[in-house]
């Protein structure tokens, strides 16, 4: 008994120091003029080609594209992710767009997954940003350490909500796109219980995020995926109360299948195998064009 | 949430007054009840909350972000309930529980030397113990898994496991009605997801502290002799083994081969990496609860610790991978007599904690 009077007196005393503390944050708070926000809204175009993709069915051999090597393909699903990314202006104006990891979808936040099946993902609405002019973008593909190690997360995060995460290899897939190709090597494949790959298809994934540095004369022990895209405005976009500046982005899906020979790469799902291909990822993102 | 600070324990005083103290989410808390174990020795035991995740002082700061998932009283036993449900799988027919059972320190019966899923699909490798999963940097045998929220999707949807899809899972959860209540008084949700899920796994298997053996109470001074036998074990233990078993978790976390195979169909680390240098290396595996824990090998090769010490003193076989540490000028392995394999084994054994394969606080409900 006398431990558990302990408790309560300690458990008050915790309490009345909390609650002082909180008192003393209200005094000193400063009544200020909320300072002037904006919104921008970012629109991913993509394209095969000259062309917005049009998505076909696994095993449809209507194809879209043409390649510079007479490769004829089509695309079927793909997906993105944009995350951490930052606004930058000619005075030194800066706006980081908040990331937040959490089990409660509603409070993930910074992280946006682009996806095919997902009218509308193309679209990212960024609100919140300090009023001022705007000149530059900066974008991660993919999601790094900080968006894997904190664990669970729900949302856009989360894999029972589509998604592309691989279990074995812990982390997201960056950057996907399947799809059809005239040459394709890939054969059938039964996995049983509904799942199949279909004969000339191809899927590239391309995942990894660790970053390790190897120890003093060994070999790196991690392929890190994860690419930056900086882009420069076309001219400056001016953020206010009232406006809706919008940026254009191109997504070039034949610039990440450039120099692909889908008679032999049509499936690739390890890091190391996605290197050459997050490595075109700076060409494949290309500013279209900006409005107020 | 916390209310639930009377609790009986079956623990030692000492045992809890060695236990440093995690300021997670109630330094308060913590820092009352360490107050009370330590200057109330002569008063009865101080009310334990069985249900706070504590870091042994013999132990090194957990990897676990608790921050993002305190182990509260309802997660930790919905958590039991998920462990414990074979509905996770594809056809009910496994749980987590299937591979790990708490008699073996979670892990699997000698009788699956490798893990057996859906269907009596055999695995690969065998099912690893799950104790002190808090403090481990990385997961499976391979370490491809870097978060212990993630582990259970891999054991969900491999197809010689569970063999069932998270979003199944999920569906499955949704339609029944304790877990609709359970999650609901826990985590405050009205639809079930996924995260919330393999947060009440990571709070039940987080709680899976395995630091009360008698090699603990020793090293921690809680008054618990070693014999002459044991003493010399841990002599040559860490004259011989520690290199790579080291610390209190008595493993480096580090992938070596340690000259099981010449050749290698489970490649091992390498599936991780894809380094050529990683082909055939496995995890160093931890060593507590050994005694119990067999077959030993991520291939469930040897079924007695003496077997293993024979593989190290003679039974290893070169490869380009093998572990430096294992060649020697005339043969590969750690030279070992019989004498000195008895003494580690002896040693070994000390590493079992009866309590933690017995606390109540794990068993099914």
């Amino acid at each position: 008994m006398k431990s558990l009077n302990k408790l309560i007196f300690a458990s008050l005393f915790c309490s009345i120091f909390i609650l002082s503390a909180c008192n003393k944050d209200d005094d000193d708070q400063v009544v200020t003029e909320p300072e002037e926000t904006g919104t921008i809204t970012l629109l991913f175009d993509n394209r095969l080609g000259d062309q917005n993709i049009s998505i076909k069915d696994f095993g449809d051999t209507d194809y879209q594209y043409t390649d510079e090597d007479g490769q004829e393909y089509n695309v079927s699903l793909f997906a993105y992710y944009i995350s951490e990314i930052i606004l930058e202006g000619p005075n030194g104006e800066k706006h980081l767009d908040p990331l937040n990891v959490s089990a409660n979808a509603d409070e993930v936040t910074g992280y946006y997954h682009v996806i095919s099946t997902t009218p509308g993902s193309n679209v990212i609405n960024l609100k919140g940003i300090t009023a001022g002019t705007y000149d530059k973008i900066r974008f991660t593909i993919g999601v790094n350490e900080a968006g894997v190690q904190e664990g669970a997360a729900g949302g856009v995060l989360d894999p029972a909500e589509g998604a592309w995460f691989w279990n074995w290899n812990a982390g997201y897939i960056g950057f996907g796109v399947e799809g059809n190709a005239s040459n394709s090597g890939q054969e059938y494949i039964d996995y049983g219980n509904g799942f199949e790959t279909l004969e000339g298809t191809f899927a590239i994934h391309v995942g990894g995020w660790k970053d390790v540095e190897p120890a003093p004369g060994e070999d790196p022990k991690f392929v890190n995926n994860i690419q930056t895209i900086e882009l420069d405005f076309d001219s400056s976009l001016k953020i206010e109360e009232d406006l809706n500046p919008e940026a254009h982005i191109n997504v070039n899906f034949d610039e990440i299948l450039k120099g692909i020979d889908f008679s032999t790469t049509y499936g690739v799902h390890r890091p190391d195998l996605g290197k050459p291909f997050a490595e075109k990822l700076v060409n494949v993102f290309e500013l279209d064009h900006v409005h107020q | 949430m916390y209310s639930n600070w009377i609790m009986s324990t079956s623990r030692s005083p000492l045992f809890w007054s060695a236990i440093r103290s995690v300021p997670y989410w109630a330094c308060c808390l913590m820092v009352i009840l360490s107050a009370c174990g330590s200057n109330d020795d002569d008063q009865p035991e101080a009310p334990i909350d069985r249900y706070v995740f504590r870091v042994p002082e013999n132990f090194p700061e957990p990897t676990y972000t608790f921050d993002n998932n305190p182990v509260t009283k309802g997660g930790f036993e919905l958590g039991k309930m998920l462990f414990y449900d074979p509905n996770i799988s594809r056809d009910g027919s496994v749980s987590c529980n299937n591979c790990h059972i708490q008699a073996t320190a979670f892990a699997d019966s000698p009788v699956h030397p490798l893990s057996v899923g859906v269907e009596n699909r055999l695995g690969i490798r065998n099912a690893p113990s799950l104790v002190n999963m808090a403090f481990f940097p990385e997961f499976f045998w391979d370490g491809g898994v870097t978060h212990l929220d993630f582990v259970p999707i891999n054991a969900i949807e491999a197809e010689f496991e569970m063999d069932e899809t998270v979003e199944n899972v999920v569906a499955k959860l949704n339609a029944t009605e304790k877990y609709k209540t359970k999650f609901r008084e826990v985590f405050d949700i009205e639809e079930i997801t996924l995260p919330y899920a393999l947060h009440a796994l990571s709070q039940f298997t987080c709680m899976m502290v395995s630091a009360n053996s008698r090699y603990d109470r020793y090293i921690r001074g809680e008054g618990e002799s070693l014999s002459a036998l044991e003493l010399e074990g841990r002599s040559l233990f860490q004259d011989k083994c520690a290199s790579c078993h080291s610390g209190d978790l008595f493993t480096d976390f580090s992938y070596r081969n340690n000259g099981l195979d010449s050749t290698f169909a489970d490649t091992g680390r390498n599936r991780i990496t894809s380094l050529e240098s990683d082909i055939g290396k496995f995890r160093v595996p931890s060593l507590r609860n050994v005694e119990l824990t067999s077959p030993y090998m991520h291939s469930a090769r040897f079924s007695t610790l003496e077997e293993v010490l024979d593989h190290y003193a003679s039974g290893m076989v070169p490869s380009a991978t093998i572990d430096e540490q294992f060649v020697g000028s005339e043969s590969l392995g750690i030279p070992l007599d019989t004498d000195e394999k008895d003494a580690i084994i002896a040693f070994l054994y000390t590493l079992t904690d009866t309590e933690f394969l017995q606390d109540t606080l794990f068993f099914r409900n």
